[in-house]
């Protein structure tokens, strides 16, 4: 592949990191929701997609919108969808002690529910988004830095941070956290489990908004987009080790980064086969995960 | 049609093994008559496309419902099996029964790939088949002077018998019905025997069935094993009752297909994983009137089939065939019973 020079090899990282994010940011939905509910939550694409086509239609409808209203959009109604699923599906499914295949069975259901729902509404051609970020580089000192890839970054970032700041500081978050380490307890302190639970889809589903409307911007809205994207999130969420909110965080840059570089130094035919291989060769080392190195030493 | 006769298999069966068996042959009876009440060729052609996904389902059957480990990579056995048995005939010319033997192997011996991972469980062990079953459809599409790539892989030659031809849809009806049958069969024997007892005692226990001598490891892989031999038998018979393969018919989808089928027809039933085939591969089929609607509808079908339970449709299939006996019974024995009590 030659030499790369500095600054390629920055827009690599760049472009690595940002698309990270994304992934961070759906596999803390799967993190979540592992957590609280043993479930691997197959929708969690599909959750994704449709807060990018909501985005996409509030942009639509009001095209002076600015960036930080359409991700609300966005996370607000993925939010909305994944409560809408949790109280009109998976919690009847758990009232009625199904086995926890059963209901990762039925994420699956709603998850082709979603995608054709979705292709009826929005149509099976892939929309693009209209231009939501500067198109000149940033210059810091020198490096030139996509402002679209940057603002995905912080705004990444930033959603994370708030994340965990809601989780470790605020009663509700200390409460969801309580509910995902042990639900009779969690309950005997006081804490609404039913409610709980419903907080715990509210946010992972508008963790999935977030990303969906950052991937929608950086390539285009397509209903079947959630599903590989869905997957690598998940694959993202056990890499970090599932169910942990940190390494769910870690495992999707790393896993973005991973993807990048991948392309361009291995086969870019072979793009998401590289990042299986890693995968599995991570979980035959280690089988908890990234998380399991630090909490072993403990 | 072929439902129908699946579910009355599923209800006769109850607990009790005997009943199982004998209803598996009134069903087997069936199914030989049906081509002959039932000439349509399109409707012949659906019945060998459930056979074939039963005969796949029943192999996760056995991973996930027998031993308990949870495979979303099964189509990556399929898919090794349906492209072996197209190379194998079509490029080397190898007659169909070699093909179909040498694709059960080929997919087996992928197998042996995974077996390191079945020290993993529960999700990890899922995402690393899924893991594998991207690699595989990845290889698949790229690899064009082998597969046929993104084109497909056409000119595969219709299954022979002894010299036989099977041009006829009601020939290859019987060929991949016999095979799912004997998969059946096969299949309801290890239930029963040492190795389908050791089995269970893991999916129930893995550090019990240790600590009373079972290697667990050992036959963990096997069940891997067992699974991809029969994915692989599925996929030859899959490539020659379609003659033409492409990629997008081995993805993740498929994987999830046939845990649907196994999901919907209840976990640990061989009779459910069939009857799970034929609600999976024939309800889309049924519903094309609905056009764009059908996948939607499939989709709430899948949601609400998941409240039934633990034993999916054969367990339901069974409790209304229960019901409908107890009724019918009491319809029967009321009259003489009032008769009785009258005077």
């Amino acid at each position: 592949m030659g030499a790369l020079s500095l600054s390629q090899l920055i827009d690599l990282v760049v472009g690595g990191l940002a698309i990270g994010c994304v992934y961070s940011l759906i596999a803390l939905g799967f993190a979540m929701i592992m957590r609280a509910t043993n479930i691997i939550h197959f929708a969690q694409g599909e959750v994704m997609m449709l807060g990018c086509m909501c985005g996409l239609t509030s942009l639509w409808l009001l095209p002076a919108l600015p960036l930080p209203v359409v991700i609300a959009v966005g996370m607000a109604s993925s939010g909305l969808i994944a409560v809408g699923m949790e109280l009109a599906v998976y919690r009847t499914l758990r009232r009625r002690r199904v086995p926890i295949m059963n209901i990762i069975t039925a994420t699956v259901g709603m998850s082709i529910l979603c995608i054709n729902a979705a292709r009826i509404i929005w149509g099976s051609e892939p929309l693009r988004f209209p231009e939501l970020f500067a198109t000149t580089a940033y210059d810091f000192s020198g490096v030139r830095i996509s402002p679209q890839l940057f603002w995905i970054m912080v705004m990444g970032v930033a959603i994370m941070g708030a994340l965990q700041f809601f989780l470790k500081h605020t009663p509700t978050g200390l409460a969801m956290q309580a509910v995902a380490q042990d639900h009779e307890a969690a309950q005997l302190m006081g804490a609404n489990l039913t409610r709980m639970m419903a907080y715990t889809f509210a946010i992972s589903g508008m963790m999935a908004g977030a990303a969906g409307i950052m991937l929608g911007s950086m390539f285009f809205a397509f209903f079947e987009m959630g599903f590989i994207t869905g997957l690598k999130g998940f694959v993202a969420a056990t890499l970090g080790g599932l169910g942990s909110i940190a390494g769910a965080m870690l495992g999707g840059i790393l896993f973005g980064l991973i993807e990048t570089f991948s392309t361009v130094f291995l086969s870019s035919a072979y793009k998401d086969g590289i990042g299986m291989i890693l995968l599995i060769a991570i979980l035959l080392v280690l089988p908890s995960g990234l998380v399991g190195l630090w909490q072993k030493r403990r | 049609m072929a439902e129908a006769q699946v579910t009355a298999a599923a209800h006769r069966g109850g607990h009790r093994r005997g009943s199982v068996h004998a209803a598996a042959l009134l069903v087997m009876a069936a199914l030989i008559a049906l081509p002959w009440i039932e000439p349509d060729k399109f409707a012949l052609h659906v019945l060998s496309l459930i056979a074939i996904a039963s005969i796949a389902a029943m192999g996760l059957q056995v991973l996930l419902g027998y031993s308990g480990q949870l495979s979303i990579g099964q189509a990556a056995f399929y898919g090794i099996g349906a492209y072996t048995s197209a190379l194998l005939t079509a490029k080397l010319g190898l007659p169909f029964p070699f093909a179909l033997i040498g694709a059960g192997i080929a997919a087996a011996i992928a197998s042996l790939l995974m077996v390191p991972i079945t020290r993993l469980t529960g999700a990890y062990l899922a995402v690393a088949t899924l893991g594998f079953s991207i690699i595989v459809y990845l290889f698949i599409k790229n690899e064009e002077w082998l597969t046929g790539g993104s084109y497909g892989f056409i000119g595969i030659p219709r299954a022979e018998l002894f010299g036989y031809v099977l041009r006829d849809p009601r020939s290859s009806y019987y060929l991949n019905v016999g095979v799912a049958a004997i998969v059946y069969f096969v299949f309801a024997r290890i239930e029963g025997s040492r190795f389908g007892r050791a089995i269970n005692a893991i999916r129930q226990d893995a550090d019990a069935a240790r600590a009373s001598g079972i290697r667990v490891t050992l036959l963990k892989s096997e069940c891997f094993v067992i699974a991809a031999f029969v994915a692989g038998l599925a996929g030859s018979l899959y490539a020659h009752e379609v003659r033409y393969l492409a990629p997008n018919d081995f993805t993740f989808w498929k994987s999830i297909e046939i845990l649907i089928m196994v999901v919907i027809g209840g976990v640990g039933s061989l009779a459910g994983a069939i009857l799970g085939a034929a609600v999976v591969v024939g309800l889309p089929e049924y519903l094309r009137a609905i056009g764009d609607y059908r996948m939607l509808v499939f989709g709430a079908i899948l949601i609400a089939t998941m409240l039934f339970g633990e034993g999916g449709l054969a367990a339901l299939a069974a409790t209304v065939g229960r019901r409908l006996y107890a009724l019918a019974m009491r319809l029967i024995l009321k009259p003489t019973a009032s008769r009785k009590a009258a005077p």
